[in-house]
């Protein structure tokens, strides 16, 4: 099979499974025992419901309908983007995910980076000295490391370098001195885990036989790296692809603590007011994004690795 | 294959450590009536913030209750509550797992598709959402842990069934006509332990975090029931004047999880000394995935 | 490779941290000789975002849309006073308001604030009434008119007698110029902000901060603090970091009633030297509301009631948990509160009165048990709270351990705001933690929402003189007399109290920290809004 042709039937095969989780996410709102109604004006903090209001907001809001066509009509509006209206404010769903969403990005590519950067960097080092003093103890700190909860070292360096040296903020998006606290914080959850991926991959490589060939047949101690490097690689890329959705994902704690004005904290927000909408546009948008890192973490694979695309 | 990945644990010193420290907190948290030196639920307002002294060795908390107390209390929703909703992902799993890996075919394709639908939801974004629908409480972030992993395990039990069915001795009792129940319970389950064991040493780390998490944002158990997320929430609020209330708890999740993390990391090394046999590769690839699933609080 | 090299990065870090540390000490002292040239800005912290500023709906900040609009009338300590109406006259019958408007008001967009303004206003916000039914006066409007440029002519269905008080609250009937409604009304949203009040929104970031300027035009003199910022933090302890390294200046108890800092934590901050604390008098009242309508729940007993009123220790609350910044409450509405002058029998904090009032009632323990008993049902109640709250939380538990004492099963559960709102509005609790209005609205607001469905009338229903308890209410709120308002207001507070469905806890304030040379602070009669223009730096 061709990459083309690979590629194509990879993403005819996503399809179907994105609208899968757009009925899933779709259903899972309208599982809730309230009455979207009052949740919408209890959210706009209306001080007091009368049936009146009640029925003027379902029918305002199409609550009416039968169940399929509320999903249809939901469905292709948000192909076009329209996430409905938030509950709480009445805005535009997309007005408010859409930079939260940018920011919760940006601060998921920063850090991304250094994960990848300092994955590689260690999980090289302790594959090339594996079982040695170095390996051990970066194993054994990654471990401990990936065990801390985010939130409480992040209490920690915002207590030590924010308050006690006073050299960077303590919260909020201002500068890029704001970066700085929370890309440690989900760097170090997180290299400890992928730091492993790349160094377990480095080591099987090692195992492979092309390595005992080459060596066999003279090539330099360092070209026969450079092999395994590359080779190993291969697989990490595919994992660091896979990684970028999952930080994105998971960024709410910390933006909780850093009041960082992204997705997390306004999924957090929106699921203590009820904001279904939001909540609604929230898992959607990840989903999408996962599925869609996903199949370009596999068309990677299969563009470096041609025996996997028979397996589609 | 069980033996021998105990005989390969037993030499890992840290390995052991790790393994003490889970016996003896699980042990802890069962026995918690007995180990706990008061009520963890005994409010005593004049000894509201007191530091440790004799009769509470870590002091007390805004209410005058013994921290000690409630964090061996707390082992209870932190540990061994998560350890029953992995349980119940992993029987869940096995099960479907089972019957795709045995069955093959169609059964196999479908329950394959559930699988990949279910594992295209960020797992940590579905908890938030199952939390959202449901309100906040322990048993819905539960309710949503058993939900969103068992896909995971249904898809590694699959795959080992899938290849170990595949061996001779499993045909062979095929043909000697044993029933397909006798054959699952007897030849492949304990084969396919020691991958479950490995994943879910790996979850179980996630999941601690996770729930920790999620209490520390207030989304977790309910008040007055103590729990080590919802104890750091609580120290949260006098992080400044009462550092030390962070502490304890916050130590408990480093050292449990970091535990599971070093028994996982064993566990692998033991199952697979060199990390590469040839079979081991396929089953690799999977546990390899599970990576993935390891979202953090 | 070096064999140390991932310590060796690991040290690398550290050191360019504290090289980095050592730079920034020097930048800190640099900084704060800046900070203090830039003096007339106020930074606060808000848990919220300031919202939609549509002041004729209830999702935006109150203490911002209180600095961007204004009301015909104030309330203050003093009475209902001059605001955007210079001054007014009622008819003999008590239905008819006329206004007569300031001549020298303009809205942020230069548009006049006239009685075309004031009725389109009013229009708009009758043309919504539906949202605003908690407010009585919204259902007696009959006509808005324009008599002349500066003369508005209100009328209502029936005399109102807190009709100006009503005109007089943060929302809804406040001023937003007409050239930014959509559609001719505000329903729909609108289209800019422009109040016409001492500052104006200029710039607005959607979850990180919002930025008011001070109007130079403003009618009453401009006001000295050029500009207030309100930015987003997570309550608590980033708002205290944030306090202490400058990134603001300014914190007060939220719209909610919540401190967002702890109060040991506000106190070091006050012996620092570089802050004040300030507290208002008592504002409102924090309770816990009984259930009286739960027919087949032990709550709906007055003396259960009762008992679990003497059974909190009111001052180990006030003393401990809140440490002394709000003080005890006896009653539903403080003294300070209007007609709130009623002699009510005092009941003291005394477990064993509360075991005696359990026993007469029935509720006997039997040898052995924990939780009391009668005709086989359980002395079981639940109680929430919202989860916002870490001092509800911190009370929740201390009941609930006092109740145990009691042999009362009481279960604490922790809720979103909305979520016990809707508990409140749909009967589906026991116990709940709850708040009078405030100053500015009581004792009406709190008085008439317990008739209303989504307020206390689960609250009152259940009680056997609610009949006659409705029929007053209703009768208050339509007197002209002074003196016959007294007395039934006297009978209202009386009915509740004897009956012990409102279980005061504490008289909740305002509290304010804010720079040392912040001169000016001041509270208004509300919970929600603070008086910034009157602030200015020493």
């Amino acid at each position: 099979m061709d990459m083309g042709s690979y590629i194509v039937k990879r993403i005819l095969l996503a399809i179907p499974l994105l609208f899968v989780i757009s009925l899933i996410t779709f259903v899972l709102i309208n599982l809730s025992l309230l009455d979207p109604a009052v949740v919408v004006l209890q959210a706009q903090e209306v001080p007091q419901i009368t049936d009146e209001l009640i029925a003027q907001t379902n029918e305002a809001l199409g609550f009416d309908k039968p169940f399929v066509i509320q999903y249809v009509n939901w469905l292709i509006a948000c192909m076009q983007f329209d996430f409905g209206s938030s509950y709480v404010s009445g805005e535009p769903v997309w007005s408010l995910v859409g930079p939260a969403f940018l920011n919760t990005l940006k601060l998921t590519l920063v850090s991304s980076v250094f994960i990848i950067g300092l994955s590689i960097l260690l999980g090289v080092i302790c594959a090339m000295r594996e079982g040695r003093a170095v390996d051990k103890s970066v194993r054994g700190l990654s471990f401990v490391l990936t065990a801390i909860p985010s939130y409480w070292l992040a209490a920690i360096l915002i207590w030590y370098l924010s308050v006690k040296l006073d050299l960077l903020p303590t919260s909020g998006m201002d500068s890029f001195k704001s970066y700085i606290l929370p890309v440690i914080v989900i760097t170090v959850s997180y290299t400890g885990i992928y730091f492993r991926t790349v160094r377990s991959s480095m080591l099987s490589n090692m195992n492979e036989d092309y390595v005992l060939y080459g060596r066999a047949s003279g090539l330099s101690e360092r070209k026969v790296t450079l092999h395994i490097l590359r080779n190993s690689l291969q697989v990490a890329v595919s994992i660091f692809c896979m990684a970028i959705p999952i930080v994105l994902g998971s960024t709410v704690v910390i933006e909780n603590v850093f009041a960082w004005p992204g997705l997390g904290r306004l999924s957090v927000r929106s699921i203590l007011n009820r904001d279904f909408p939001i909540i609604q546009a929230y898992v959607l948008i990840l989903a999408v994004t996962f599925v869609l890192f996903n199949t370009i973490s596999d068309v990677i694979n299969a563009a470096m690795n041609p025996r996997l695309r028979k397996d589609l | 294959m069980l033996m021998r990945l105990l005989r390969n644990l037993s030499k890992d010193k840290l390995a052991m450590t790790s393994l003490a420290v889970i016996v003896i907190i699980v042990a802890a948290g069962i026995f918690a009536p007995w180990c706990a030196p008061h009520d963890p639920e005994e409010v005593n307002m004049k000894l509201r913030y007191a530091s440790s002294s004799w009769g509470y060795w870590l002091g007390n908390d805004h209410l005058g209750r013994c921290v000690l107390s409630r964090l061996i209390y707390g082992i209870r929703p932190s540990v061994l509550w998560v350890l029953v909703a992995l349980m119940m992902s992993v029987l869940l799993g096995a099960i479907v797992g089972f019957i795709a890996g045995y069955f093959k075919g169609k059964t196999d394709a479908w329950i394959m598709r559930v699988c990949d639908v279910m594992l295209s939801f960020p797992g940590y974004v579905m908890t938030l959402a199952v939390v959202g629908i449901l309100g906040a409480g322990l048993e819905h972030i539960l309710i949503a842990f058993v939900v969103m992993k068992w896909a995971w395990f249904a898809r590694v039990i699959r795959t080992s069934v899938m290849q170990f069915s595949e061996m001779e001795y499993v045909k062979f009792a095929k043909a000697s006509g044993i029933g397909s129940f006798r054959i699952i319970t007897k030849h492949i389950v304990p084969v396919t332990f020691a991958d479950v064991a490995v994943i879910a040493s790996g979850s179980m780390c996630s999941m601690m975090l996770q729930i920790s998490g999620l209490s520390f944002l207030g989304l977790g158990i309910q008040a007055p029931h103590a729990e080590w997320g919802m104890m750091l929430n609580e120290a949260r609020e006098v992080m400044f004047s009462r550092p030390e209330l962070m502490l304890a708890p916050g130590l408990a999740i480093v050292i449990v999880v970091s535990a599971f993390n070093f028994l996982s990391d064993a566990l692998q090394i033991a199952l697979n000394p060199k990390l590469m046999t040839s079979k081991g590769k396929l089953r690799k690839k999977e546990v390899g995935k599970t990576v993935y699933e390891y979202s953090r609080g | 490779m070096k064999k140390g090299s991932a310590f060796g990065l690991i040290l690398l870090l550290l050191s360019v941290i504290t090289v980095l540390a050592g730079c920034g000490q020097e930048e800190g002292t640099k900084k704060e000789s800046a900070n203090s040239e830039v003096k007339s800005e106020l930074i606060y912290a808000s848990a919220k975002d300031i919202n939609d500023m549509n002041p004729h709906l209830y999702t935006g900040s109150m203490p911002a849309q209180g600095m961007v609009y204004e009301s015909l009338v104030e309330n203050t300590v003093d009475g209902i006073k001059p605001l955007l109406a210079e001054s007014w006259d009622i008819a003999e019958d008590g239905k008819t308001y006329t206004f007569y408007l300031r001549q020298d008001v303009k809205f942020h967009d230069g548009e006049p604030f006239n009685a075309e303004a004031v009725k389109q206003n009013i229009d708009a916000v009758q043309a919504n009434a539906e949202k605003h039914a908690w407010i009585k006066l919204s259902t007696k409007i009959v006509s808005t008119k324009v008599m002349d440029e500066y003369t508005f002519e209100l009328v209502l269905s029936e005399p109102y007698y807190p009709a100006l008080v009503e005109l007089s609250m943060t929302r809804p009937y406040v001023f937003i110029s007409p050239k930014d409604f959509t559609n001719g009304g505000t329903k729909d949203g609108v289209s800019g902000y422009h109040g016409t009040g001492p500052y104006k929104l200029i710039a607005h970031k959607i979850d990180e901060n919002a930025t008011f300027e001070a109007n130079e035009d403003y009618w009453g003199g401009a006001p000295e603090i050029q500009k207030i910022t309100s930015k987003v933090l997570p309550a608590g302890e980033t708002t205290l970091l944030a306090l202490q390294k400058g990134e603001i200046n300014f914190v007060f108890t939220d719209d909610r009633g919540a401190d967002s800092i702890d109060v040991e934590a506000m106190n070091q901050l006050a012996d620092s030297g570089d802050f004040q604390v300030v507290r208002s008098e008592a504002m409102n009242t924090n309770m816990i509301v009984a259930n009286s309508s739960k027919m087949d729940n032990p709550v709906h007993e007055t003396a259960v009631r009762e008992a679990i009123w003497v059974a909190i220790d009111r001052e180990t609350i006030s003393n401990d948990i809140f440490n002394g910044t709000q003080t005890v409450a006896d009653t539903l509405f403080s003294s300070n509160v209007n007609y709130a002058h009623v002699e009510l029998k005092k009941r003291e904090y005394n477990p064993e009165t509360a075991k005696e009032l359990l026993e007469k009632a029935g509720w006997t323990l039997t040898n052995g048990k924990a939780v009391r008993t009668k005709n086989g049902q359980q002395l079981a109640l639940t109680l929430y709270y919202d989860s916002n709250s870490s001092s509800q939380k911190t009370q929740a538990e201390l009941i609930q351990h006092a109740l145990k004492g009691l042999g009362i099963q009481l279960e604490i559960v922790g809720e979103e705001s909305t979520s016990i709102a809707n508990r409140r509005a749909t009967g589906e609790y026991d116990l709940l933690f709850n708040q009078t209005w405030g100053l500015a609205y009581d004792p009406q607001s709190t008085i008439s929402a317990f008739t209303s469905d989504s307020a206390y009338k689960h609250t009152t229903s259940g009680l056997t003189q609610a009949e006659e308890l409705y029929k007053k209410i209703d009768e208050v709120m339509v007197s002209t007399d002074d003196a016959s308002r007294q007395l039934l207001y006297a009978d209202i507070m009386r009915i509740v109290h004897d009956e012990a469905v409102f279980i005061p806890i504490t008289n909740g304030r305002v509290t304010v920290v804010a720079p040392k040379n912040l001169d000016g602070i001041s509270f208004k009669q509300t919970q929600y809004e603070l008086p910034f223009e009157q602030m200015n730096f020493k």
